[in-house]
């Protein structure tokens, strides 16, 4: 990547304490998010996506959960070592999030104007009257219509997209440097995703934020994202531009998640092959952080060696790295 | 079972369902919000018929209603020879062993208090114990859990395996149709594929006919052999999988599909998206004409005020538009 990083994490670990013991939940992470790219985040439920997300945020929840080591340098500053005060300038105003649940994540008894004007009168110092007006602003660039009228409506009068919307306003309030957007779109119907995903386009040209976009769906990783990581039980196991990984997945937990899923085409054939399976689940949380493949239990490709060493990542050229001890058999 | 293949095993005939509204006054007249509005198909026998639409379109409505769920308002559901709207009291419960349901959320609709084995063999209560065992113990294996499992509760269980468990229950009084609401969206995605392949292994095999309802359309694609797709209460367009997806004729099916991201790195940026403005209208007050004229990129005069009625195509497609010619012909060309 030409452009500058603006974002740089480094060796995270992030532990929970669960009844088993203490898991590490995020193992030994690394990354990059340069400035005005996006980035996807994808794997499935449990892989540590939206924790990793919640580190970067400084909300990563109190007393369970703790950043165990590593850092996450934003500009001069190492969000793991600074102060509680400074991470609330920071949250909203250079890194903000917009969450998957459109409904539960507004305040239902505050007028979405007003949830969007105090992002603003706390970060930018506005009062509040140029606060409800820059909301209204606002608003309309996220393509509510009568914006002006809207700005008083409450979040239980909105559909679902309008919601998204509200909030993709709440975050972009202040020109972050990074958006965070933790499935985005899966609560919403595909005509409303597409026009989200267009506003996320639209708004990203505009401002120039990087995207760091957590999700499960190809497709949308396919849509937004320039560059894409693989995440499985707190690890990164396959990194690079989202044209190589998609075309050319070298570790067999990106193959399975790329095939698993029924894709829509133009042109269907009248035979369907059975899709290919990831048999079994993510591991349970005590058995992360151990010193092998996590993956082998459901591995196709599955060798002695992933079951006794850990796989150390490798780069296939133009930053594809992948952590398989298989990779380069398979390529 | 009939060995003829093209032989319906179940048809709607304009089917409505509705719901009162809240009245202004005691004294106001009573309005009514139709969620299903006239909705007429019908399934052959071992195949599997997809409702897509967006959320509020009226497919689990749909769904509910011809399962006797909730109460249809008009219309007619024939499954063979019996006529489920008329059907009452113990007649009733006798038919619901043909027809059985597959829920969304395999957390709630599991009984938790019931071990796993009770929950499959309960619409087999009326047999004898090493009978109904029998049938427990195939379907644990038909549906790929261990027979140990068999003593367990759901919380016991993961998604997937609850999802499995759920399936079971509606094999297990072998019913000729299952109505799949949602069966996979709450899954993860690794999990859908072995549920979709555990799906489509069981209709191969057990010739069953499945009555589908999804919004994802990758889904549909690989499950389905016929399509309709909803729009407020109607259908818009109703074809076999290969013409719908090939030469999609409504505009709202055009929109829908173009709205998917695909997975192709050659496709990026390249897709022809429709873009609909805006939400569906409100369906307690449908526009006069077409319902989908206000978000249509194409509408004309006529569609403002006159209502399209589904009709057949030469090609064998139905589709509910006044600008789609008779040769099969989109108007967004």
């Amino acid at each position: 990547m030409a452009t500058q990083t603006i974002l740089e994490v480094r060796d995270l670990t992030v532990e929970l304490a669960t009844r088993d013991g203490i898991s590490p939940v995020i193992d030994g992470l690394s990354f990059e998010v340069g400035a005005g790219e996006t980035l996807a985040l994808v794997g499935e439920s449990g892989c540590g996506k939206s924790m990793t997300a919640l580190a970067v945020m400084g909300l990563v929840p109190h007393p369970i959960g703790r950043i165990a080591g590593g850092e996450i340098r934003f500009g001069s500053e190492d969000l793991v070592a600074v102060g509680e005060d400074r991470l609330r300038d920071i949250r909203g105003n250079d890194i903000s999030m917009i969450f998957q649940e459109p409904m539960t994540s507004l305040n239902p008894v505050y007028s979405v104007g007003e949830q969007i004007a105090e992002v603003l009168r706390r970060h930018q110092g506005l009062n509040h009257k140029q606060a409800r007006q820059h909301a209204v602003e606002l608003l309309h660039a996220v393509g509510i219509p009568d914006a002006a009228a809207r700005v008083s409506t409450y979040p239980h009068q909105m559909s679902g997209g309008q919601r998204q919307r509200v909030m993709i306003a709440m975050a972009l309030a202040c020109k972050p440097k990074i958006l965070i957007a933790d499935e985005p779109t899966t609560a919403l119907d595909v005509t409303v995703q597409a026009q989200i995903f267009d506003l996320l386009r639209v708004l990203q040209r505009e401002t120039g934020t990087a995207i760091v976009l957590i999700t499960h769906d190809m497709g949308a990783v396919c849509e937004l994202a320039e560059r894409m990581m693989v995440m499985y039980a707190g690890r990164k196991v396959e990194e690079g531009t989202v044209d190589d990984v998609i075309a050319n997945p070298r570790h067999p937990y990106t193959q399975g998640l790329i095939s698993c899923v029924p894709h829509v085409t133009d042109d269907p054939s009248a035979e369907r092959a059975p899709l290919v399976e990831i048999s079994g689940i993510v591991p349970a949380l005590r058995d992360f952080g151990a010193d092998q493949c996590l993956f082998a239990a459901r591995c196709r490709q599955v060798v002695a060696r992933c079951a006794a060493e850990r796989p150390v990542s490798n780069d296939f050229g133009s930053g594809h790295r992948v952590a398989c001890w298989q990779a380069e058999v398979a390529s | 079972m009939s060995d003829q293949p093209a032989a319906n095993l179940l048809t709607v005939k304009d089917l409505k369902v509705r719901f009162p509204l809240k009245s202004s006054s005691i004294f106001a007249p009573k309005r009514y919000l139709y969620a299903v509005d006239g909705v007429s198909f019908s399934v052959t026998q071992g195949q599997a018929l997809a409702i897509v639409g967006e959320s509020g379109s009226g497919k689990t409505t749909t769904a509910l209603a011809i399962a006797r769920l909730i109460k249809a308002y008009a219309g007619q559901v024939q499954l063979q020879e019996l006529d489920l709207l008329d059907l009452a009291g113990d007649d009733l419960r006798q038919a619901r062993r043909r027809f059985q349901f597959i829920f969304q959320d395999p957390y709630s609709s599991l009984n938790p208090r019931l071990r796993a084995a009770d929950i499959v063999a309960e619409p087999l209560a009326a047999m004898a114990a090493d009978a109904k065992q029998a049938i427990v113990d195939e379907l644990f294996q038909a549906v790929g859990l261990r027979p140990e499992q068999q003593r367990l509760f759901p919380h016991q269980f993961s998604g997937g395996q609850r999802q499995r468990l759920g399936i079971a229950r509606a094999m297990a009084p072998k019913p000729q149709l299952i109505i799949c609401d949602e069966p996979v969206s709450a899954l993860d995605v690794a999990v859908q594929a072995q549920v979709l392949n555990l799906l489509r292994e069981l209709q191969r095999q057990r010739g069953l006919t499945y009555l589908f309802i999804s919004h994802d359309l990758g889904v549909v694609q690989h499950m389905c052999d016929q399509i309709a797709v909803m729009y407020l209460g109607q259908i818009v367009e109703f074809a076999d999988r290969i013409s719908l997806f090939k030469n999609p004729l409504h505009p709202y099916t055009r929109a829908l599909l173009s709205a998917v991201p695909r997975v192709d790195p050659a496709m990026r940026g390249k897709s022809q998206r429709i873009l609909l403005q805006g939400d569906p209208p409100d369906p307690a007050n449908p526009p006069s004409g077409c319902r989908f004229v206000a978000r249509c990129p194409v509408a004309e005069a006529r569609c403002h005020s006159q209502p399209p009625a589904l009709r057949r195509l030469a090609s064998g497609q139905q589709v509910a538009c006044h600008l789609v010619s008779d040769d099969a012909v989109s108007p967004l060309g």
